[in-house]
């Protein structure tokens, strides 16, 4: 057993904190939540740059073809810095979606653009009240004259605004049971995306309703039907890559949290000097700990192809809650600063109560568990 | 990174399992339903001993198979969860061996290492006095040089398997110059346990058995060759020597029987005509539990690759030892809670379930979060070394 990174490993990791450093610092965040496109652009050129955009692409679309690891390393750093971006739905949810799936002609027209920056994808899956779940998709589907005709609303949809097409879980109105993913143009005629106020900024979700828009049968992906197997095809790799981002965020809160503790004086000494606090803090690194080797088993057994789903649900219950234990910890630790808007604390305590909810929450994660264990 | 098992290993992990097995089926050895007593057993320990899973992670020269503390962990996982007796080589297995190795004279090598490995002798551990629990150095039993021996006086407390270990692995004070520094006044010396002039008494536990020992030193006459390492570095040896006993997965694995009765239990009784593992209550905390579980495996197996790589895992191991109580200590929580009234029948009584583990388990829980150090004296441990917290 090897639980070491490999030498590229680890300089995909350095390369992708520095850069992250220097071009997403904590001020670019703070706009960014407030900002109508919730990305940079900037940045996203320069990630395409990077080759980031491709990583998980295969290379005859012009990505790099690594493994499940090197992404699960980006989903981290990205993590670390609390960094708003079309990240996770562009590569993952619509990189995935299409590259195991989709048609020949779907692939060169959305891949080769993902890859050079030029494409942002989302995807809307869930339902109106924001349940997950076969039962739960809010979108439903009407064959009419050889196209579809969709319509209803899904609760959040990640970067809707700039996205150019959104991946669309649809029940088919013919069968009751039976869900087709349809790459639906985000300009569409009928499809509204409204802008949410949440707790991690302004114009990053979106609830979308659709109202009777048409799609040619050319843009279902995949088979008919088939579009919830997919999505548990890769709902591993969803919630390990939040995994690994909950690790790259509660990793940042232990240093900066460690860091403000030795500086601080109270009573003629460091706030770390004190045993109260020590343990305090001791239990926050200790989910820190665990959570890391936790995610990074997952994302090690998605690279190598193994059955991960239930591997994937420990992770993402462990490690969503621990990040926000850590975060919640840490406020009492800093006291009064870290409840400022300016102390960079709260992006953290926002993202990990985000990426807690989205994709299932924990207790949703360990009915998988439970399952497996044949309860 | 490669978190498989090597092939040797998965087939070793075949051995043993086969090996438990076949071997409890004969009935010939103490097996129990947990694994909390570490019941003694030197013919059973001399069975693995024949297969060479004594001293399995020890290096080649002095004995062992110069496999790693991996494969250590991968037989004792086995052990623990069949309820094998492991308790006659249990410690020298653990501790006491690789001490030696790390620290020992050539005598204490050649007296020792080969009978361990055999198991032909077995150890407690002579560390804690009545004012010196997590506060070692506060330790008052002495040994006084005299010509070629010590001569050691005082009392040792809470020494479990004292009645029936041949010899104790003892912290004594050696140095009684009031300039030296508290933490190079001590030695460590091996005592035959049935010197004249050391007294056993049985301290019965709360769960009413009996599993450790005060014992009392009056002038007992130890040769000086039973000196372990250098006079005075005795406590920084020790230091060491922990890191060994919490960097295992004893803690996670010796309630693994409280955990499937508790399975067995939810998926076999009935509530309003639905088995309880339908309950979405019971679901959750069980689902939270082998979370939990999995999460500690994994921390344990990281844990020793650590030792495997060389590294001392000091913070490491008090971080896995820490995580592994807690998770004891829940466990056995949850198993009474969901097993309602069953979970306070005690082992015999009439209408016991599972032989009553769970009832007992609960009341060995206060015991694991303290022994081999405290769940505080190790969040200062991580604090410090892992943590680098400032303390001043
Ligand atoms: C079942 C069992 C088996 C044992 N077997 C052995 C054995 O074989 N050999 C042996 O030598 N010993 C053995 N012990 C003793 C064990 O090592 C001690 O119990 C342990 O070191 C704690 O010491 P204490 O019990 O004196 O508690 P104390 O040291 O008095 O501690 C009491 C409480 O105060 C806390 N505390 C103490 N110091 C600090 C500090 N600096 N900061 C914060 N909190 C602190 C502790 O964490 C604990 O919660 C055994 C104990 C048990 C329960």
């Amino acid at each position: 057993m090897n639980f070491n990174f490999s030498k590229d490993q680890i300089i995909l990791r350095k390369s992708a904190r520095e850069f992250i450093k220097k071009e997403i610092p904590a001020s670019l965040v703070r706009e960014l939540l407030v900002d109508e496109k919730g990305y940079s652009p900037k940045v996203w050129e320069k990630m395409a740059e990077l080759g980031w955009l491709g990583i998980a692409i295969d290379e005859e679309f012009g990505g790099i073809g690594a493994d499940f690891m090197d992404l699960a390393i980006l989903f981290e750093e990205l993590g670390r810095g609390a960094v708003p971006s079309p990240f996770f739905s562009t590569v993952l949810l619509g990189g995935f979606l299409l590259q195991n799936h989709a048609s020949e002609e779907l692939k060169n027209r959305y891949l080769p653009k993902i890859v050079e920056g030029k494409s942002i994808i989302t995807a809307a899956i869930s339902d109106e009240k924001g349940f997950y779940g076969k039962n739960h998709v809010g979108i439903t589907a009407k064959n009419s004259n050889g196209s579809y005709l969709l319509s209803g609303s899904v609760l959040f949809v990640s970067h809707a605004n700039v996205s150019d097409m959104i991946i669309c879980a649809a029940k088919m109105d013919s069968n009751n049971t039976g869900i087709t993913l349809f790459a639906v143009d985000r300009k569409a005629k009928g499809l509204t995306a409204t802008p949410l106020k949440t707790i991690f900024g302004n114009y990053i979700d979106y609830s979308i309703a659709l109202d009777n828009v048409m799609v040619s049968p050319e843009m279902i992906i995949g088979e008919e039907c088939k579009g919830w197997d997919y999505i548990e095809k890769i709902w591993p790799l969803i919630i390990t890559a939040q995994s690994c981002e909950c690790v790259g965020g509660m990793q940042k809160v232990m240093d900066m949290t460690r860091d403000y503790l030795n500086g601080r004086i109270q009573f003629g000494k460091p706030l770390s000097a004190l045993q109260i606090v020590q343990h305090m803090s001791v239990d926050m690194f200790t989910k820190v700990e665990t959570s890391k080797l936790t995610a990074h088993s997952a994302a090690w057994s998605i690279s190598e192809g193994l059955d991960s789903e239930n591997e994937a649900a420990i992770a993402k219950s462990w490690c969503a809650e621990a990040y926000k234990d850590v975060t919640k910890i840490a406020h009492q630790v800093t006291g009064a600063i870290g409840f400022t808007e300016e102390y960079d604390l709260h992006l953290y305590t926002k993202s990990a109560k985000k990426l807690e909810l989205l994709f299932g929450d924990g207790a949703y994660q360990r009915k998988v568990v439970a399952d497996k264990l044949g309860l | 990174m490669d978190l498989r098992l090597t092939e040797a290993q998965s087939k070793l992990q075949k051995e043993i399992r086969d090996f438990l097995e076949s071997i409890k089926k004969t009935g010939e050895y103490p097996f129990t339903n947990d694994s909390l007593q570490l019941v003694f057993s030197p013919e059973f320990s001399q069975r693995l001993a024949e297969k060479g899973w004594i001293g399995i992670a020890w290096p080649k020269e002095f004995g062992g198979q110069g496999a790693g503390y991996l494969e250590r962990c991968i037989i004792l996982e086995e052990l623990l969860k069949s309820g094998a007796p492991v308790g006659y080589h249990y410690l020298a297995d653990r501790q006491v061996g690789p001490g030696i190795i790390h620290f020992g004279s050539d005598f204490l090598k050649d007296e020792f290492l080969q009978k361990m490995l055999n198991a032909q002798v077995s150890f407690c551990l002579l560390f804690s006095e009545p004012n010196a629990g997590s506060d070692l150095a506060a330790c008052e039993t002495t040994a006084v040089e005299e010509g070629d021996y010590f001569i050691i006086n005082g009392q040792k407390t809470w020494t479990s398997h004292g009645h029936s270990a041949d010899y104790g692995w003892g912290l004594m004070r050696t140095s009684f110059d009031s300039g030296t520094p508290r933490h190079n006044a001590f030695s460590e010396i091996l005592i035959n346990m049935k010197t004249p002039g050391i007294i056993i008494r049985p301290v019965i536990n709360m769960v009413g058995l009996h599993s450790f020992n005060e014992v009392f030193f009056d002038n007992v006459k130890i040769h000086k060759k039973y000196l372990i390492g250098e006079k005075g570095n005795g406590f920084r040896q020790i230091m060491t020597n922990l890191v060994y006993e919490r960097a295992t997965i004893d803690r996670l694995i010796q309630n693994y029987s409280t955990k499937e009765a508790l399975f067995e239990y939810v998926k076999n009784t009935e509530k309003n005509g639905v088995p309880l593992s339908k309950d979405p209550l019971i679901r959750d905390g069980l689902a939270r539990l082998e979370v939990e579980f999995q999460v500690g495996r994994k921390y344990i197996y990281y844990v020793t690759t650590l030792l495997d790589d060389g590294k001392i895992p000091d913070y490491e191991a008090a971080i896995g030892k820490n995580f592994c109580t807690l998770f004891e200590a829940k466990l056995s929580d949850l198993a009474t809670n969901i097993m309602g009234l069953h979970g306070l029948i005690m082992p015999e009584s009439p209408e016991v379930l599972f032989k009553g583990i769970v009832a007992e388990s609960y009341l060995m829980s206060p015991s694991y979060t303290l022994q081999g150090g405290s769940v505080e004296i190790l969040k200062n441990i991580i604090s410090k070394r892992g943590l680098k917290l400032a303390s001043k």
